[in-house]
């Protein structure tokens, strides 16, 4: 069975996506003939040709402004005519959505506008997962310690891709708790601003 | 007078058609031709502080935020929220906040850069916007409002970028 993973994150390298997608493919196991794309970094036809023929579509990217981000809203508006001739007959798309707040609810418009998308463009909505905290990806393996429950819900949508069923849409947080989180990530901000050569007090410049 | 910003995906002579009747009022910035996508590399936030480190006219929109009352988003309705031309203009744009978390009706968002924030007012067109995209619109609105740190924004939806703008006028 083909399944095509779309990449959605215009970071280079080293993004939340990536190691999304990896454990996704990891958890669809073998006998899956898995193919990834990135929405940045090739053109529509290029993705439109891995796409083809696919009864199973994965979009895996970082919430933007509560939504999707330009250049994959782009490729999703480009691409909404010719999908459903392009993919496997009932092709299903499932999703992947991760955000930097701590409440992976906060992915629920994005899912939103996927299945909007989908009604126009003839494909199965097959629901999606939305990753709170998605930064904490980089903090531990996924399935263990703080990415637990990550884990276990990246099993649950795998499971489901590879039977082709519905997935439904759910939202999960790190099993760490909020405050650890945001102090985190407020001193990381400070670290790399003074990497940058600024003082903590330029980052809030209001000039 | 209340200062206004308009964000529009128009073509330019469409732009020019219906718009130019407004453009003494206010300031117009064109989301069409498309700016570069933003790269998330929150150089908006670590390097540069408030401003997108992407040279191109794409980074001016941020830069007239703090000024405004009102923003105004005329955008062609794509799934239920804004087109991708306005999307990429938003994206540019998100060091009007600071990186730091607050805490707003029990979610984290961020914490202001400027004390006060524009009003947002959402003007969507498209000849067949179905109420799902309609609601999905409705909660994107709220979510932006909040995220930007304003109190106050509305949704409006027509059938054409005409009907929308003429309700502008
Ligand atoms: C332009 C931009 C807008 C963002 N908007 C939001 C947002 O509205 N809500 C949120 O929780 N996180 C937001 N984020 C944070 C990203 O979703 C978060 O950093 C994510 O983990 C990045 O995933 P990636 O590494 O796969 O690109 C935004 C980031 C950028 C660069």
């Amino acid at each position: 069975m083909k399944i095509a993973f779309i990449n959605g994150s215009p970071k280079p390298a080293e993004s939340a996506s990536e190691i999304i997608i990896n454990a996704l493919q990891a958890r669809v196991g073998q006998g899956a003939d898995s193919i990834t794309c990135n929405a940045i970094k090739q053109s529509r036809a290029e993705i439109m040709e891995s796409l083809a023929g696919s009864p199973a579509l994965v979009l895996v990217f970082p919430l933007y402004v509560d939504g999707i981000p330009s250049h994959l809203l782009r490729l999703l508006d480009g691409i909404q005519a010719d999908i459903a001739g392009a993919a496997a007959p009932g092709a299903k798309l499932y999703a992947v959505v991760n955000n930097g707040f701590y409440e992976g609810r906060q992915n629920g418009i994005a899912l939103e506008m996927l299945q909007n998308f989908c009604a126009r463009a003839g494909l199965a909505w097959a629901g999606g997962l939305g990753v709170g905290s998605g930064g904490m990806v980089f903090a531990a393996p996924i399935g263990h310690g703080p990415m637990k429950n990550l884990g276990k819900a990246l099993d649950a949508l795998a499971a489901n891709i590879r039977g082709g069923t519905a997935a439904g849409t759910c939202s999960v947080e790190p099993n760490f708790p909020k405050f650890l989180y945001t102090a985190a990530v407020h001193l990381g901000w400070r670290l790399q601003a003074k990497r940058n050569g600024l003082k903590p007090r330029d980052i809030k410049t209001s000039r | 007078m209340a200062k206004t910003l308009i964000l529009h995906d128009l073509p330019q002579s469409e732009a020019e058609a219906l718009l130019s009747n407004l453009w003494a009022g206010c300031t117009v910035f064109s989301a069409s031709p498309a700016v570069h996508p933003c790269i998330g590399c929150f150089g908006c936030w670590i390097k540069t502080p408030g401003k997108c480190v992407i040279d191109d006219r794409g980074a001016g929109f941020l830069t007239l935020l703090p000024a405004q009352d009102e923003v105004v988003l005329l955008s062609r309705m794509v799934f239920g929220g804004v087109s991708p031309d306005i999307k990429a203009v938003l994206d540019r744009s998100i060091g009007f906040m600071l990186p730091y978390f607050c805490d707003r009706q029990g979610e984290m968002h961020h914490a202001r850069r400027f004390d006060a924030a524009p009003r947002f007012r959402y003007v969507f067109y498209g000849p067949d916007i179905t109420p799902e995209e309609k609601a999905t619109a409705q909660k994107l609105a709220a979510a932006n409002a909040l995220n930007f740190g304003a109190e106050r924004w509305s949704v409006q939806f027509y059938q054409s970028a005409q009907a929308g703008a003429e309700a502008l006028a």
